[in-house]
């Protein structure tokens, strides 16, 4: 459903993604994970057709985000980090016209704004102007609009910003619903409890490298750290409080851990 | 799940291009409706002093032609020398089109959220280029229309045409705006796509191209002629330099020929100008077409990799020092100043404007015993002084315009990190005024000086321009400071955009009110008491001293009242600014 095969993307002389080998599966919820800087949002404008590989390729339904654009993008939904409205549209304008860009006929339109303004409780402000929307209010509608053609991957760019703790918990069983409907979710996020908790795999990317790719229960047993949370074994993996990181470590000795020898999703590292 | 469809299955051309046009109208509705709404008054009053411009400048024009039709010229060269003058004004003019159109193109096609956004979208990328071109061509085409209507207007009345004239004169302005635009967009396209990594300084290079032909240009054709000024000579000789902006492939020339055609009621071949030009605009949008097909995604994805966008800049001492210079002025003022003069002087696009703005004029005032004629008539010279005056202040109010009107507004996105800031909200403001005081003083007064020095003018207009250069400025200041603030525009991240838009518009039109209010009040006493031009004076004055004496005390009366409106309009927009500001939510 996504496939990144040998990426990197270069800013001037700073390599923000080398050699990204990556590919999500139809029903899986995948969660980048990094700090600041470290490439996701690189990554995730590259998987939406917004930045060009400088090397490689990646492809969106079997359809290169390149060559065929437009194609690649329309089986996608997009919810970026921060969030781009008309203010002189209502929501309900605004939805309408996300859904014509999206090929949808008037009729299906109707029905996907209803449905949508149910689930994301928009009904009582989607005929207001959205100059007048609370952050949240904003963050919902374009959930909305990301998710009114029905796409068959969904990519996000830190999923939670400015969602109220129901709406939170609304979002992550949404991301598991379209997961177990053959959806593919990728995502990118700080907060590491959500990652924890919906993602059926991890990726951590450090300097523009993936360091890790596999679940969670993989990454406990690569650390030999079995009850430790993905917070430790981030931490663990990305600082190095005057020591090596494990990455690092890992890197010096010569090893690697095992998720990264399997046949999907190797790094390039 | 959606069934596997190409884009284009998906979504046809027509819907596309409804799509987009339903949002442009339900945008366009969305703000009248807010106008009419909410701003109703301040609506009536731009709408109010733009009339009163494009009036002034209709009879203004009315006049000049009816001037030259005096002159005893044969109707061929009457004829001649119209289509000369106004081949020159819109040839000046599709220079000017085709870089705003090109610059704000750039800013609202490259710069934005909002495409960004579309191309998220499975829309063709030529739909998100026409979509924003035509932001573009709107914004920069209102002034051509504010000064090229009245042009025309005012030809047609002089001329006396045909109904048909006014009738075709809006498609011919709007196929002739499509022209340099379509130029504009294209080299914008071609630039970004080619030259990612030094946009800017591709831009300001171009400029300065432009600004030197541009030089030699009014160089060659003001140079001093070899007939006496006015006679049939002089006209042809003027004629003659004027040839380059008649070619006959220039779409201004299309433009004036059609026009000129259509009054003198040969609508045949005004019609034939027409689809010319409506030919040619069709085609050079074409063109930027299919050069944003391939080039704008590549574009867009080369812009965030090209070093320009994570510059590093080092000089932090020489802005040490200027802070300390700043002695007097209250801290946050100076850091205030220091880090809008930082911005200024890191953004080429700005600095390169004033520049070539300021550097052209400073080239002329130095030729100016050049280009004038008969430099031995006081009332001449005196002429001359004033209008280089006046044409400095509106110099001054566009940069007042541009760059310290959108100041507030920009400042304003980030008003979180200022309203938190242990400092009175008024400094802000102050340290705005301080900026637009000192960024435009030391240049006009130089100019205007040294255009009084080449035209060998009375001390007494000498020191009085000064003065007067020194209101305009504190005038202009506070207008373009107190407007910004009560009118911000905290959504709009493009100061161009911003300084095109109606608070933009409207500080524009008010800051030339007050220059020609100011420049009158001190320019008109002036010119009758140096050129001893009194005669309605003599007739309620029994001798000429006593006139003269009038004279003297309305050129300080003049002087004074000049005071006391630039005062008013320093005082009057900075209270209701100051007041706005104090109130403006974070």
């Amino acid at each position: 459903m996504i496939e990144f095969c040998n990426v990197t993307r270069r800013y001037g002389s700073k390599v923000a993604v080398r050699g990204l080998n990556l590919l999500v599966r139809p029903g899986e919820v995948f969660a980048l994970l990094g700090r600041n800087g470290a490439g996701k949002t690189t990554s995730i404008k590259m998987l939406v057709g917004l930045l060009r590989p400088d090397e490689g390729s990646i492809r969106v339904c079997g359809h290169d985000v390149v060559d065929r654009v437009r194609d690649a993008v329309g089986c996608l939904g997009y919810i970026p980090d921060s969030v781009f409205l008309y203010e002189k549209l209502t929501g309900r304008e605004f939805l309408e016209f996300a859904a014509s860009l999206r090929g949808l006929s008037r009729r299906e339109s109707e029905e996907r704004i209803l449905r949508e303004s149910q689930r994301f409780q928009l009904a009582e402000f989607l005929d207001t102007l959205t100059e007048t929307y609370s952050h949240g209010m904003k963050q919902r509608l374009v959930f909305a609009s990301a998710l009114l053609h029905d796409p068959r991957v969904l990519v996000i760019d830190e999923p939670m910003v400015g969602l109220d703790p129901p709406s939170v918990r609304m979002v992550k069983d949404l991301l598991r619903a379209l997961a177990a409907s053959g959806v593919a979710v990728f995502l990118s996020t700080h907060i590491l409890d959500i990652a924890e908790q919906i993602a059926d795999r991890i990726g951590i990317v450090d300097r523009g490298e993936l360091r890790y790719l596999g679940t969670l229960a993989e990454l406990q047993a690569e650390l030999s750290l079995p009850h430790s949370s993905l917070e430790q074994m981030f931490l663990e993996l990305t600082e190095s409080n005057g020591r090596p990181a494990r990455i690092e470590q890992w890197r010096t000795l010569g090893s690697e851990p095992a998720s990264e020898r399997k046949s999907e999703g190797i790094s390039g590292a | 799940m959606a069934t596997i469809a190409s884009a284009d299955e998906l979504l046809p051309a027509e819907s596309e291009l409804r799509a987009f046009r339903l949002l442009r109208w339900r945008i366009v509705r969305s703000i009248i409706r807010q106008v009419m709404t909410e701003a109703r008054l301040r609506a009536a009053l731009i709408i109010a002093l733009s009339a009163l411009l494009w009036l002034g400048l209709f009879l203004m024009f009315v006049d000049g032609l009816r001037f030259l039709g005096s002159v005893n010229l044969s109707p061929d060269l009457y004829l001649q020398t119209v289509s000369a003058i106004i081949s020159m004004f819109f040839a000046a003019l599709l220079v000017m089109l085709f870089f705003s159109s090109g610059i704000i193109l750039y800013s609202s096609l490259f710069r934005s959220r909002e495409t960004l956004f579309l191309l998220t979208f499975p829309a063709r990328v030529e739909r998100v280029f026409l979509h924003k071109f035509h932001d573009a061509v709107l914004f920069s085409s209102w002034g051509f229309i504010l000064l090229g209507s009245p042009v025309l207007a005012a030809y047609g009345v002089t001329a006396g045409a045909p109904w048909y004239y006014y009738a075709l004169t809006l498609p011919f302005i709007l196929a002739f705006i499509y022209v340099p635009a379509a130029w504009g967009a294209a080299c914008c396209l071609l630039i970004m796509d080619r030259f990612p990594g030094s946009r800017r300084k591709f831009l300001a290079a171009g400029a300065l191209v432009a600004a030197v032909v541009a030089a030699w240009a009014i160089w060659s054709t003001f140079a001093r002629t070899s007939h006496d000024f006015l006679t049939v000579g002089w006209f042809q000789e003027m004629l003659s330099r004027l040839q380059i902006s008649q070619g006959k492939l220039l779409p201004s020339w299309w433009l004036t020929a059609g026009l000129l055609a259509a009054a003198e009621n040969m609508w045949a071949e005004s019609v034939k100008f027409l689809v010319l030009l409506i030919a040619n605009a069709l085609f050079f949008r074409q063109v930027a077409v299919w050069i944003a097909e391939t080039t704008l995604r590549r574009a867009i994805s080369a812009m965030s990799s090209s070093p320009e966008a994570h510059r590093i800049v080092r000089s932090a001492r020489r802005w040490q020092m200027l802070e300390r210079f700043l002695i007097g002025l209250p801290g946050p003022v100076r850091l205030f100043l220091v880090k809008d003069l930082r911005i200024f002087c890191r953004d080429p696009l700005q600095w390169s404007q004033f520049l070539i703005f300021f550097g052209l004029l400073g080239l002329y005032f130095l030729n100016i015993r050049r280009f004038s004629y008969n430099m031995q008539y006081a009332a001449w010279v005196n002429m001359l002084s004033f209008l280089n005056l006046t044409v400095v202040g509106l110099l001054m109010s566009t940069f007042t315009t541009r760059f310290v009107y959108p100041m507030i507004s920009i400042e304003g996105q980030r008003f979180w990190l200022l309203g938190l800031l242990p400092i009175r909200r008024d400094l802000i403001l102050w340290s705005k005024f301080a900026f637009a005081v000192l960024g435009t003083l030391p240049p006009s007064c130089l100019l205007v000086f040294l255009s009084d020095v080449m035209l060998d003018v009375d001390t007494l207009v000498l020191v009085g321009h000064q003065v007067t250069c020194l209101l305009l400025c504190v005038g202009l200041a506070g207008i373009a400071v107190g407007l910004g603030a009560r009118l911000p525009n905290l959504r709009e991240e493009s100061p161009s955009r911003i300084a095109a838009g109606f608070g933009g518009t409207l500080n524009l039109v008010v800051s030339t009110l007050y220059i020609v209010a100011v420049v009158v009040l001190t320019a008109v006493p002036a010119h009758c008491y140096l050129s001893g031009d009194f005669p309605v004076l003599l007739q309620f004055l029994s001798d000429r001293s006593t006139a003269q004496w009038w004279l003297r005390a309305m050129f300080f009366g003049g002087m004074m009242i000049s005071v006391v409106l630039a005062a008013i309009a320093t005082i009057l927009p900075m209270t209701i600014g100051l007041r706005a500001f104090r109130q403006l939510d974070f």
